[in-house]
């Protein structure tokens, strides 16, 4: 009797384990919108990038199970030893102090799993640090508390302008609090973009979840990332690393559209943008 | 021997001088436990404060608090908020770090029973001592002070973050004295701890009883033996590393500075070449000292002591070396995000050996689960969930998804604030007694456990899930989508504030209801020498110095 | 380690001399980085720094990439500053001149030097810079403007090396930063222009 009561608490227990992870994904999946934040997510965004779509794999298919599984193993084996060997139940202690082979296994199973983590960890490693040749170059450049872009010339652009948080009075709706900005930054779908990042003041970091990219704006140097959209839509992105006081206020936000929608932004944004060059520059002609 | 011939010399000092002029191993050691406490409880309330801003969008609660705090204009409340939430965090790692955890496990717990564990009399320079507690406190009134004092322009305190990376923390973006507090505070607390250090190094491998040979002595004073070393490697980096910070803001160098042909870069290397360690040499006092109650309470002696030594020095010389893990989204070239990548991954080896061997001791034992243990199964889980987010981290890949994300925030709050919290617990219980005399009540200790055990996971594992989504760390105010998370975070501080204050309650108790522990609380598992002392040890312990024979742990 | 022969009260000083021998090596050390780690990026291109050698290509190799061109100016340097062209194709071992404008838009002399590197960093090693305007402080009159020339050639051997292998477009920056005058007047300044509040 007590052991049915037992057995049927432990079936419940884990189809109640397996059931509602497995509900709330499922819900939260529905919830999704690509290129924003998920409520109350659970995991990685839906990623639209090559090297997103790596890490999404990496992280969902090996590494995930990977530590779960050690995890679960070490709770198990925890529970198992606190359960069978307490002083009512055994109340003879082992003199047991070593064990060599099972220590030579300890540290080569190990070693094993370390291994098999980084064959696909150096090889997403290198897909994110070299850059293919890219159709679009832009410079992205970290300011307190704001993103500057600038589109060279020898690509249709030759405007640069500055992507500033919308206030929580100018929000419209569809806009997203602490995300929206005034100057989308426009990017043609399914074409390598490679960003390039310096900062002006403090460090900052370029950061947008939904392609897998992270990279830091360091004043005096120039680093680089790139990304491959894969689907149009609207991608919001933070600084991620501290700026000072505002360093929450300084979205990201880039737009994916077809080629020829970008043409026509081009064209528009360069007439848009060529007075205010750089607030930066008309700042040290007036001192 | 010096002290022990000199021992009888000296009354024993009472009141005030007793502990101002402190020479004894042990009263330093409570001193130093009584200061991490207080460092301890005041990171406590900063984090409440985080955690209370960041349970709903917006802001709240910081601007209030900045008028309150630092009498900000009304006006410039908002901005004044903001920044002092920076600060907040600031200040709560460095609390947490170098006057909470140093102190509680170096300085307390291993002042008290590294003499005594190696059957010794005291440390090798007391005089030395007393000077590292004292540079330690005043360093401590210095991080408070620059709480109030200007940083970046208009506002008050250094709020870049622990880690005080230039050209935030040089005059391009703080250029009041806060950072130059910090800085001071920094080099007091560094020239403590190097000569601390240095006294348990002399100690260690001068002062050992007749027969107390290196590998028999017990794991907790191994683990303080390799912490000593690290200490004396890296912190003369972080050292110099802030003084060139502190030229270049005061005295127009530029070694951090692009302008003059200097590179930030530099002051992440040397930061992280000394703040990569300081994570061991925070938890590797927690390792020694799981090992030997995990071993008291199995009543077996520790599985593989010599693997379990030899881990730790392991850990020690891996974990200088793999620095730039920090850094993967600097800009490095592809061959040195390998390199740290592989070089990372390579400390899961060791650290798996001490959970399995810790495992294994008490596989076969016969357990009691008497409030330390209770606190060391739980360092033993805890510290696995750390450590596997970390082989996570480790990949240069995976980590630009998660850099300065909530995921990091999630995997060093489990090996620091669960795991070295943990084991600092599970010490303090577990010494309590020996310390005090007194018998603490059991049921408030494991009521301590698991208030704290609850509390902590629901605080950060959920922000496991702010990682993933993307939420980038240190902000006051997040996009809504990361609400739910946010909120079941912050609720966990209930329990967290609760078991703070059954921890205070249980030490009062103890001392109220004077229950005598007796020499050895814990029965025939507990076998160092400490327990062979009455509770709390004479003033100057061994006269005559103990024989040790046989194999000990 | 076994012998419990009675210790002379010598040794914990001799052990705390050494200790402290090593502690000011580490602390001397730390200073010694920033002139070693300047070196040590200059020598292995490390972070992406240029190397820098007066003599000139060697013999031409094989793979063509593409050099493109960056440039800043800091906030306190009233300069334009820009290439000339954004970017080029080269052959490794070509030895190419390429000219930035730059323009003081002042009405007083401001000097400035420019801090720069090339990425992806491990390019670092093999863009070799034969002479180029970033290797000494600058000075423009009022209203001056000047075109600066920058030599370099790409050194063959990256084409042996692995990590260059899919490499296809290196990037040249320079930020330049205005020459702060004398600590004593930085620092007044400083002094100055902090806010009451």
């Amino acid at each position: 009797m007590f052991n049915v009561n037992r057995q049927m608490l432990t079936r419940g227990a884990l189809a109640a384990a397996v059931a509602i992870p497995a509900t709330l994904i499922a819900g939260f999946a529905l919830a999704q919108v690509e290129g924003q934040p998920t409520p109350g997510g659970l995991g990685l965004p839906n990623m639209v990038t090559p090297v997103g779509l790596g890490t999404q794999q990496f992280y969902n298919m090996v590494l995930m199970p990977i530590i779960s599984f050690i995890a679960l193993f070490v709770l198990g084996l925890l529970i198992y030893v606190s359960y069978r060997f307490n002083e009512q139940r055994n109340p003879i202690p082992s003199k047991l102090t070593h064990n060599t082979p099972l220590e030579i296994v300890w540290t080569l199973i190990p070693v094993l799993i370390l291994l098999f983590i980084s064959v696909p960890s150096l090889r997403l490693l290198a897909e994110q640090v070299e850059v293919p040749e890219a159709s679009v170059t832009i410079k992205v450049t970290g300011n307190q508390w704001y993103w500057s872009y600038k589109y060279p010339e020898d690509q249709g652009g030759g405007f640069g302008f500055d992507q500033m948080l919308k206030p929580e009075s100018e929000l419209q709706p569809g806009d997203l609090r602490l995300l929206s900005v005034d100057n989308e930054a426009v990017v043609p779908v399914n074409e390598v973009i490679a960003v390039h990042i310096t900062s002006n003041d403090v460090i900052h970091a370029f950061g947008v979840p939904s392609f897998g990219v992270r990279m830091d704006a360091i004043p005096g140097r120039l680093n680089q990332t790139w990304f491959k959209i894969e689907k149009e839509g609207v991608y919001y992105g933070q600084c991620f690393f501290i700026c000072g006081k505002d360093h929450a206020y300084m979205p990201i936000v880039i737009r994916a559209v077809s080629r020829e929608k970008y043409n026509e932004w081009l064209a528009q944004a360069k007439q848009k943008f060529a007075s205010a060059d750089s607030r930066v520059r008309v700042a040290a002609e007036s001192h | 021997m010096a002290s022990s011939t000199m021992a009888g010399a000296h009354d024993h000092p009472r009141g005030l001088r007793r502990f101002l002029f402190s020479t004894n191993h042990k009263d330093i050691g409570t001193l130093y436990i009584i200061l991490g406490s207080i460092g301890g409880v005041i990171g406590f309330l900063l984090s409440l404060g985080m955690r209370l801003e960041l349970a709903y969008p917006g802001v709240q609660i910081f601007p209030g608090l900045a008028e309150a705090l630092q009498g900000a204009d009304p006006s410039m409340a908002l901005d004044a908020g903001k920044n002092l939430y920076n600060v907040f965090i600031t200040v709560h790692g460095v609390l947490m770090i170098f006057f909470m955890a140093m102190p509680i496990l170096i300085g307390g717990f291993g002042n008290w029973f590294v003499p005594i564990m190696i059957g010794a009399p005291d440390m090798a320079f007391p005089r030395l001592n007393n000077i590292s507690f004292w540079l330690l406190f005043a360093s401590l009134v210095l991080a408070v002070i620059s709480m109030f004092v200007e940083g970046a322009p208009g506002m008050k305190g250094f709020g870049g973050g622990w880690t005080f990376y230039p050209p935030l923390s040089s005059n391009t973006g703080s250029p009041g004295p806060a950072m130059d507090f910090v800085i001071l505070a920094l080099h007091l607390a560094g020239a403590s701890s190097i000569l601390g250090a240095i006294n348990f190094i002399t100690t260690i491998f001068n002062m050992r009883a007749p027969g107390m040979t290196l590998h028999k002595m017990p794991l907790f004073v191994w683990s303080m033996l390799v912490t000593a070393f690290l200490l004396l490697l890296v912190l003369p980096v972080l050292a110099g590393c802030v003084t060139m910070l502190l030229t270049d803001r005061n005295f127009g160098t530029m070694f951090y500075d692009p302008a003059g042909g200097g590179d930030p870069l530099l002051f992440q290397h040397l930061l992280w070449f000394f703040g990569h360690p300081e994570v061991y040499i925070v938890i590797l006092p927690g390792f020694g000292i799981i090992s030997q109650i995990v071993s008291t309470f199995s009543k077996k002696p520790v599985f593989g002591y010599l693997g379990m030594a030899y881990a730790m020095v392991s850990i020690g010389v891996l974990g200088s070396i793999v620095w730039a893990h920090h850094m993967y989204t600097v800009g490095m070239s592809l061959n040195a995000q390998r390199y740290f990548t592989l070089a990372t991954m390579v400390i899961a080896v060791p650290t798996g050996i001490k959970i399995f061997s810790w495992i294994a001791t008490m596989w076969g034992g016969s357990i009691s689960f008497r409030a330390p243990m209770v606190w060391a199964i739980g360092f033993i889980f805890v510290f696995t969930m750390g450590g596997i987010t970390g082989v996570v981290l480790a990949n240069a890949s995976a980590d630009k998804q998660f850099h300065e994300g909530y995921y990091v925030v999630a995997h060093f709050h489990y090996t620091l604030s669960l795991g070295a919290v943990f084991a600092l617990y599970a010490g303090f219980y577990y010494w309590f007694p020996k310390m005090t005399g007194y018998m603490y009540s059991e049921t408030l200790a494991k009521a301590n456990f698991w208030l704290l055990f609850i509390g902590v996971n629901v605080v950060f594992f959920p922000q496991h899930f702010l990682g993933l989504g993307g939420m980038p760390r240190r902000y006051i105010d997040y996009p809504d989508a990361y609400a739910l998370w946010n909120l079941v975070s912050s609720s966990g501080m209930i329990f967290v504030t609760l078991s703070l204050i059954v921890w205070f309650y249980a030490i009062i108790d103890a001392f109220m209801k004077k229950r005598l522990a007796g020499a050895n609380p814990w029965g025939v598992g507990a076998t160092t020498l400490e327990w062979t002392l009455s509770s709390p040890p004479p003033f100057h312990q061994f006269q005559v110095l103990p024989r040790i024979t046989g194999a000990s742990r | 380690m076994n012998a419990p022969a009675p210790r002379s009260r010598k040794r914990p000083q001799m052990i705390a001399a050494a200790l402290v021998v090593g502690t000011a090596a580490m602390l001397g050390l730390s200073f010694a980085s920033a002139p070693l780690y300047r070196a040590f990026c200059a020598a292995t291109g490390f972070g992406g720094t240029p190397r820098t050698d007066l003599a000139g290509a060697p013999s031409p190799g094989e793979r063509v990439l593409t050099v493109r061109f960056d440039a800043n100016v800091a906030r306190d340097l009233p300069w334009r500053f820009e290439p000339e062209v954004a970017k080029i194709s080269l052959r490794t071992g070509e030895t190419k001149t390429v000219y930035y404008k730059v323009a003081n838009l002042s009405d007083r002399e401001t000097s400035g030097q420019a801090a720069y590197n090339v990425t992806p960093g491990q390019a670092g090693a093999f863009f070799v810079k034969v002479a180029c305007f970033c290797f000494e402080e600058k000075r423009l009159g009022p209203h001056e403007a000047e075109e600066w020339p920058v030599v370099f050639y790409l050194d063959p051997a990256l084409e042996r090396e692995e990590g260059m292998r899919g490499v296809r477009e290196i990037t040249l920056s320079y930020t330049f930063f205005a020459i702060k005058d004398s600590t004593a007047a930085k620092t007044s300044e400083t002094a100055i222009a902090k806010p009451k509040g």
